[in-house]
């Protein structure tokens, strides 16, 4: 599979030859600075958020004139600097800009770089000391993190698969792939950290989820990625993030799920962009993401079938195992699942799917979810 | 009154600074590295060892001569360029282009880097802006050379 | 390459029946009494907060993964109990010295406490306020192009591999997005730099990108990463040092200062690869001697590309008046001394001690040497 370059460097005597008489006479040839690329002056529009990538969209320096096909840059040359005959293709898989492009792209990359945190220090390991919670919310909250562990993995893994595949010109969105790659490896982080502090460990593994992230991996194209990750199962995370910072047991779980949070907004943000951008710059694309959003829902109902995660979700909620626990926990799990459900379809009319309900088998579970938590006096807000 | 320089009072100044800086320090992150400082004295030299841990500087000893294999890499200079370095320091409120530690060791000509392992040499630079950062604290010391 | 789920569930029975059954206070609990390590780990250092270290603990930890994984394909965080039928993710690099280091977490660990941002924590308008020379502000434009196009490279690598690698390496994993991140800070802080100068970029160098697309291709994990996170990170972190040392702005100083720290890190973990791969594949250093014969040629093209070489001069003599090439050859010929006498230094250390004098290149560095 090996590449190699066109040149042996040890073996290209006019290249040593104009490398050596340089370094002796300080004869230069200088036909860089002749460089036909733009001259720009760009200024900080902000001072205090800094020179952001937005300060530099300017002519061909800058993302908004990118060509919905990308046909003169296949190389690693930076977008707008001067390309030489000879550059090597980089062989990018992803050509085309509205297959992954999305509105705001460079300021969640920037909010990225700048809302970095850091899983040691940024939380307060320390106040767990004396923490005794009761063994049944223990190991519900372990397993809980333990799920949450096997979705970060995926979460890492997606994206940076991608990343090389997306040409160089497209610089803000493979900026923000590998900002996401990083968040997602802290996610891993910080909930095997809290699974390690529990006193119980990582709990079991689960089958059935793991089947439905290996099918956010393995999409064919970008954009279909793009949504089944970011809008569709990083939309149901960013949910279940909420509900567990309202179930946290602890400040310290609190905290860690409100950082999550921030970053997870984040991603899903980036997925509506791009869902938004794509339906408007590809209409032809449309019929494919429904065929794939088809299959990321099916995958959604196996998830129910998930009962280690539903039950260890039910007991946090609840705080326990008896019967008044278990009644109140099921009665929170039931605004989860539909509050999952309900903002999914929220996302996808936004950006521009409303005629998803019509064919969403998912839609109609909802709907007759929805009327049976209503008979049972669940409210849904 | 006047510390002078070199001497672990010195060192000792700089921690104290540090620690007094915490915030500073922390936001530029860990710092876990040993290493040596030489300053050559009349053809003979004073050796100190710095232990920096987590955001501070944990020990500061003098030594009769410094392992290499014990740290991480050592510094080494004359007196002579050490005191322009503080002194510029001091003038500037941090060292100027030609003062900080990476201009004056760049090819061995003024300050000196020496080490075992180029894995320890590394840390030098992994480090660099709080290394920096922990001599430019000399700004706020009144040194003394003798 | 889709991947779809084993049937349709939205009409299987017994996934609504498993969940009714739930959702009607039916617990089966089958994860309670999970087989796994019982723990409570906590900071051993309460200043330096929770870290991977403290977490390696018995089958928690990394110390104990064996050479060969051979039982986890799948997604599962290492230490869980694995039950039912997991997916094949696939891996196809799962021997741990194939990509393991003994510095992985501490690296991991140190860069997300040593981050930073570009937009905020260099004083950009100081580039307004004190404008360089035209022909100096041209030969920065030029490096800074040159610059972007090696992390691009530098970016590409770890996000190329990082799937393909087992999951059991978690720590690892991280450190690799860690990189990429980093890689893309930097691309970052280069290209802001070029354009906000005003020179707008300059011209991509073919001879560095054959060379960098040999590298970033090489088809083995441990190869690519000597020729990408040892050499070429050895490489530009002398690099940077040396557009520190001669720094034509105090805005450059900075930029170099934050590169150097990340370039090191990379570095420390290429030369950490190398080590490990060779203690415990010592059968293996023949190979990844061949291989650098026949690929370090790359580093050549780096170096001696016009594209480099030239504002590399402007730079460091500080102009293009005849006193400041002579200072500037000069400085660049000793740049590349070091450089690759640095990268020789690391090849021995990881454990090639006989490298130098069978390689091409120093002598090649010689006839620079004497050349200026
Ligand atoms: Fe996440
Ligand atoms: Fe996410």
């Amino acid at each position: 599979m090996a590449y190699l370059s066109t040149t042996d460097f040890t073996q290209d005597k006019d290249f040593i030859d104009k490398w050596l008489y340089t370094i002796r006479t300080g004869e230069m040839d200088l036909s860089w600075m002749k460089s036909a690329t733009e001259k720009i002056s760009p200024e900080e529009a902000n001072p205090r958020r800094g020179l952001t990538y937005r300060d530099l969209n300017v002519g061909t320096y800058g993302y908004t004139d990118i060509p919905e096909k990308v046909r003169n840059n296949r190389s690693y040359a930076p977008r707008g600097a001067e390309i030489p005959e000879g550059v090597p293709d980089a062989q990018p898989w992803v050509s085309r800009k509205s297959e992954l492009w999305a509105f705001n792209t460079e300021s969640y990359y920037e909010e990225a770089v700048s809302r970095q945190w850091n899983a040691t220090t940024d939380i307060p390991w320390d106040r767990l000391d004396g923490v005794e919670l009761p063994e049944v919310t223990g190991k519900a909250l372990s397993q809980l993190m333990t799920f949450l562990t096997e979705v970060e993995m995926i979460a890492t893994d997606t994206p940076a698969m991608w990343l090389p595949r997306l040409n160089p010109d497209f610089i803000e969105v493979r900026a923000f792939i590998a900002a996401q790659a990083m968040d997602e490896a802290r996610h891993a982080e910080v909930f095997r950290k809290r699974a390690l502090t529990t006193g119980w460990g990582l709990m079991q593994a689960s089958p059935i989820n793991e089947m439905a992230l290996k099918h956010l991996r393995d999409a064919d194209s970008f954009s279909e990625m793009s949504v089944a990750l970011h809008l569709v199962a990083e939309g149901n995370v960013l949910t279940l993030f909420r509900f567990s910072e309202y179930l946290s047991p602890t400040d310290v779980d609190k905290k860690i799920f409100r950082l999550v949070m921030q970053d997870e907004a984040r991603h899903v943000g980036y997925g509506m962009q791009h869902f938004k951008y794509v339906l408007e710059h590809f209409p032809e694309k449309r019929e494919v993401l429904h065929a794939h959003l088809d299959e990321a829902e099916n995958i959604s109902f196996a998830g129910a079938a998930a009962t280690e995660l539903t039950e260890a979700f039910i007991i946090l909620a609840g705080g326990g195992l008896k019967k008044e626990n278990i009644e109140q926990g099921i009665k929170v799990t039931t605004q989860f699942n539909l509050k999952q459900m309900q903002e999914h379809f929220e996302r996808l009319d936004k950006c521009g799917m409303p005629e998803r309900r019509e064919r969403s088998k998912l839609y109609k579970m909802y709907e007759m979810g929805r009327a049976a938590a209503e008979n049972a006096g669940i409210k849904l807000n | 009154m006047a510390i002078s320089f070199p001497s672990t009072e010195y060192f000792e100044a700089l921690k104290a600074q540090m620690a007094a800086n915490e915030e500073k320090f922390r936001r530029l992150g860990f710092i876990d590295t040993t290493f040596g400082v030489s300053v050559g004295v009349n053809g003979k030299a004073r050796n100190f060892v710095l232990e920096f841990e987590v955001f501070d500087l944990k020990n500061v000893s003098e030594v009769p001569s410094i392992d290499l294999k014990k740290v991480d890499f050592q510094i080494e200079g004359d007196t002579r360029v050490w005191r322009e370095m503080i002194e510029n320091i001091r003038r500037n409120g941090e060292a100027d282009s030609s003062h900080d530690i990476n201009t004056l060791a760049h090819f061995g000509e003024q300050l000196k880097i020496v080490y075992d392992d180029p894995d320890g040499h590394d840390k030098l630079y992994r480090f660099m802006e709080s290394i920096q950062e922990f001599f430019d604290l000399s700004s706020k010391l009144e040194v003394s050379f003798n | 390459m889709a991947f779809y789920a084993d049937k349709d569930y939205t009409v299987d029975e017994t996934v609504l029946m498993a969940a009714q059954k739930v959702m009607e206070g039916n617990l089966g609990l089958h994860w309670y009494n999970a087989k796994t390590e019982r723990i409570a780990g906590r900071p051993s250092d309460s200043k330096r907060g929770l870290t991977y270290q403290d977490l390696n603990v018995g089958s928690y930890g990394y110390t104990d993964i064996p050479e060969d994984v051979r039982t986890s394909q799948s997604m599962v965080s290492r230490g869980s109990e694995k039950v039912g039928k997991l997916p094949d993710m696939g891996y196809v690099v799962n021997r741990k010295s194939d990509v393991w280091s003994d510095n992985v977490a501490e690296l991991y660990e140190e860069v997300k406490a040593r981050r930073w941002v570009p937009a905020t924590d260099i004083p950009w308008t100081e580039l307004h306020t004190k404008p360089l020379p035209h022909d100096l502000e041209m030969a920065c434009a030029q490096l800074y192009t040159f610059l972007q196009e090696c992390q691009i490279v530098s970016m590409d690598f770890p996000s190329k591999w990082v799937a393909l690698i087992n999951q059991d390496f978690l720590e690892l994993k991280s450190w690799m997005c860690a990189q990429m991140l980093d890689a893309s800070r930097l691309f970052e802080v280069f290209r802001k730099r070029a354009l906000f100068g005003g020179a707008g970029l300059g011209r991509a160098s073919a001879t560095a990108e054959q060379g960098l697309k040999e590298w970033l291709w090489a088809d083995q994990f441990p190869q690519g990463s000597v020729s990408i996170n040892l050499t070429l990170a050895g490489f530009l972190l002398t690099l940077y040092r040396q557009v520190g040392a001669f720094a034509p702005t105090n805005v450059d100083r900075k930029i170099m200062r934050y590169a150097m720290q990340d370039a090191a890190r990379q570095t420390a973990y290429g030369l950490g690869q190398l080590r490990y791969h060779l203690n415990h594949r010592p059968l293996e250093a023949n190979a990844i001697e061949g291989y650098l014969d026949h690929t370090e040629h790359a580093l050549l093209g780096l170096i001696g590309s016009p594209e480099l070489l030239e504002p590399m001069i402007i730079i460091c003599g500080g102009g293009l008046e005849k006193a400041q090439v002579d200072k500037g050859r000069i400085a660049t010929a000793k740049f590349v001394r070091l450089a690759v006498k640095e990268y020789m230094e690391r090849i021995a250390a990881a454990g090639l001690t006989g490298h130098a004098k069978r390689s091409k290149i120093p002598a090649m560095i010689d006839r620079i040497s004497a050349a200026a």
